[in-house]
């Protein structure tokens, strides 16, 4: 008992960052089998009280605790329920902009195949253009707005829109690790560049590329968000409304989306905008405290002095 | 130095293309009638497309020798300049505020780093620097409307056209680079802590303030360097925030004409953003240059 007190005392960070993730996770996966869960979801059109009626949205009130969106759909069903498809398309962003970043970084570190000048273009791009204006730009180029698959070429494009930055962290410590004395006995014992990057170099990179994942997972979370502001989401589709008006329609219920009519709903039902932001506010949280106290734990490995 | 100078010009050349590049890339909608109230919505993206708005593009620079004007007939750096005035009220104070308070803030928790009030000084800024500023904005929003029905005198909350409009932005906007400043002062500071010169300080038995002094002299090139990515952060988030609170700035007007595809407007927006992006870029180089001379022969 003494022992486990000792050791969320000195990672208080860590064993907190878990706690929150426990939570985040409960929510995601078991949320919808709560009580207070509307599963489907249902949209209420209009409600009586009093003989008087009254259309959504409807307030924060002991019924719905986080109120209802513009349908009259309780918010806290709606985060439940949309939090599996917002954690997956971060998840599967951070992912792949990882298994792109790792080889670029290696092979940049190599100086081969043109990587380091290529990483060098992206990163000096990236420090004068803001990401999410290119995401933008391109987000709303007409192949992409208009074909079946335009979900996984937004991720791809989200991905690889910050590999440049990710590729560089690594590389840095890469180039860090080439000094060591145990990558020189792998090259003397003929090791080949991929076995010298999977049993050489990586297995010193683990604690330290988990941090950067994870970290990456909230960055990811704040530019959906604010992609969300805009009206850009993963997955959405073009319908006609009215005669030769075109519209893009959203089908999903990941949060981002219930930030589309953020602009006129924080001077009105500014709850739906709030919990919304709130639900990803508390994910990018949970994944920064993680980080950080994955991080510091990796410090005190490092340090004889405590 | 000059040669350094060169090389940022011709960086920040070849970004300014790379920009046109992709914003020029064909996104125009042909909507076409194929019978009766059926329409059907094509999107042609061809490379002949591309290269007619290449052309294009440059020829109405040619024959309007400018940015040209408005649909609505005012001239458009006139309004580049209106908006950009505005986010200027904005962009300028945090940039500033960020830079002094951030390396203030970190020099103090440097110094408290291992007492109690260091330990929970540093607690809220790694709690705060989590909360992204929307959230933050939309919360203070919030709590203000929850203020108002409550009592508190009654104010403007959104638009540009108060004296005060641009607090709320700027709060939001400056706690997120303020926090990471912070950080990045503590940390280069740590990290001179073990240098000899810092026990030669006080072995001479100067004060510890007078360490610090010494310590931070030696962190001036990570401050430097920050600043840089400081300025990149409000430039990136200053649109969605102006959007939220319908600021009517640059940011948000650019937005609006990328969305709108008003191809040369979004450019006449976005250039004075790259171009504050280069004169800090620049500006850090000279710094560096100035007071730490060997560093800046380095580059």
């Amino acid at each position: 008992m003494r022992k486990v007190f000792h050791f969320i005392n000195h990672n208080f960070l860590l064993c907190f960052g878990m706690l929150m993730l426990v939570l985040l996770l409960s929510f995601t996966f078991l949320g919808q089998y709560a009580p207070f869960i509307n599963q489907g979801v249902e949209e209420i059109p209009f409600k009586m009280t009093d003989g008087k009626i009254s259309v959504p949205p409807y307030e924060p009130s002991s019924e719905h605790l986080l109120g209802t969106d513009r349908e009259g759909r309780d918010l806290l069903s709606l985060l439940a329920m949309g939090a599996k498809e917002t954690l997956l398309i971060i998840v599967t962003i951070t992912i792949l902009r990882y298994l792109l970043a790792i080889p670029l970084a290696y092979l940049a570190h190599k100086n081969v195949f043109g990587a380091n000048p290529l990483l060098k273009v992206l990163n000096g791009f990236f420090s004068y253009v803001p990401t999410i204006v290119m995401v933008i730009l391109l987000a709303m180029l007409p192949p992409l707005l208009l074909t079946e698959s335009r979900p996984y070429y937004l991720i791809v494009i989200i991905a690889a829109m910050e590999v440049g930055r990710a590729a560089e962290t690594i590389k840095q410590e890469l180039d860090e690790c080439t000094r060591k004395e145990y990558i020189l006995s792998g090259i003397a014992v003929g090791a080949g560049p991929v076995r010298l990057l999977k049993s050489y170099y990586l297995p010193f990179l683990y604690g330290k590329l988990l941090v950067s994942i994870i970290s990456d997972l909230g960055k990811v979370m704040f530019l959906l968000g604010q992609l969300g502001f805009i009206g850009i989401f993963i997955s959405q589709d073009i319908i006609q409304v009215e005669i030769g008006m075109f519209e893009i329609r959203n089908e999903s219920i990941s949060w981002p989306m219930l930030l589309m009519e953020a602009t006129s709903d924080i001077r009105g039902p500014i709850w739906i905008p709030f919990w919304s932001a709130f639900a990803m506010t508390f994910t990018i949280f949970t994944f920064n405290i993680l980080a950080q106290g994955i991080q510091n734990l990796e410090k005190k490995k490092a340090s004889y002095l405590v | 130095m000059v040669w350094n100078l060169c090389k940022s010009l011709v960086t920040f050349i070849l970004i300014l293309l790379g920009f046109i590049f992709v914003l020029l890339l064909p996104r125009e909608m042909e909507v076409e009638a194929i019978g009766f109230s059926q329409y059907e919505a094509a999107h042609p993206f061809t490379m002949d497309l591309y290269m007619d708005n290449m052309k294009a593009f440059v020829t109405y620079f040619q024959t309007e020798k400018g940015f040209g004007t408005t649909l609505a007939g005012t001239p458009i750096l006139e309004e580049v300049q209106r908006y950009l005035g505005r986010s200027l009220k904005i962009i300028i104070p945090t940039f500033i505020l960020v830079l002094l308070f951030g390396t203030l803030v970190g020099v103090l928790q440097f110094n408290y780093r291992s007492k109690k009030r260091g330990k929970i000084l540093s607690f809220f800024s790694s709690i705060l620097s989590s909360i992204p500023d929307f959230f933050l904005f939309i919360a203070i929003q919030y709590l203000l409307i929850k203020l108002i029905q409550a009592g508190l005198p009654r104010f403007h909350l959104f638009g540009s056209d108060y004296w005060y409009s641009f607090i709320i932005p700027l709060i939001s906007l400056m706690i997120f680079p303020l926090l990471h400043m912070v950080r990045m002062t503590v940390v280069a500071m740590e990290s001179e802590m073990s240098q000899e010169y810092v026990r030669t300080v006080l072995a001479k038995g100067l004060s510890r303030i007078q360490a610090i002094k010494h310590i931070l002299r030696n962190c001036w090139s990570t401050i430097i360097n920050q600043s840089q990515w400081v300025m990149l952060y409000i430039i990136s988030s200053l649109p969605i925030i102006e959007r939220l609170s319908n600021y009517n700035g640059a940011g948000d007007q650019l937005l609006y004409s990328i969305l709108n595809n008003e191809d040369i407007r979004a450019f006449a927006l976005m250039l004075p953003f790259l171009l504050i992006m280069f004169f800090i870029h620049v500006g850090a180089n000279v710094l560096k240059f100035i007071i730490l001379p060997k560093e800046g022969k380095q580059g």
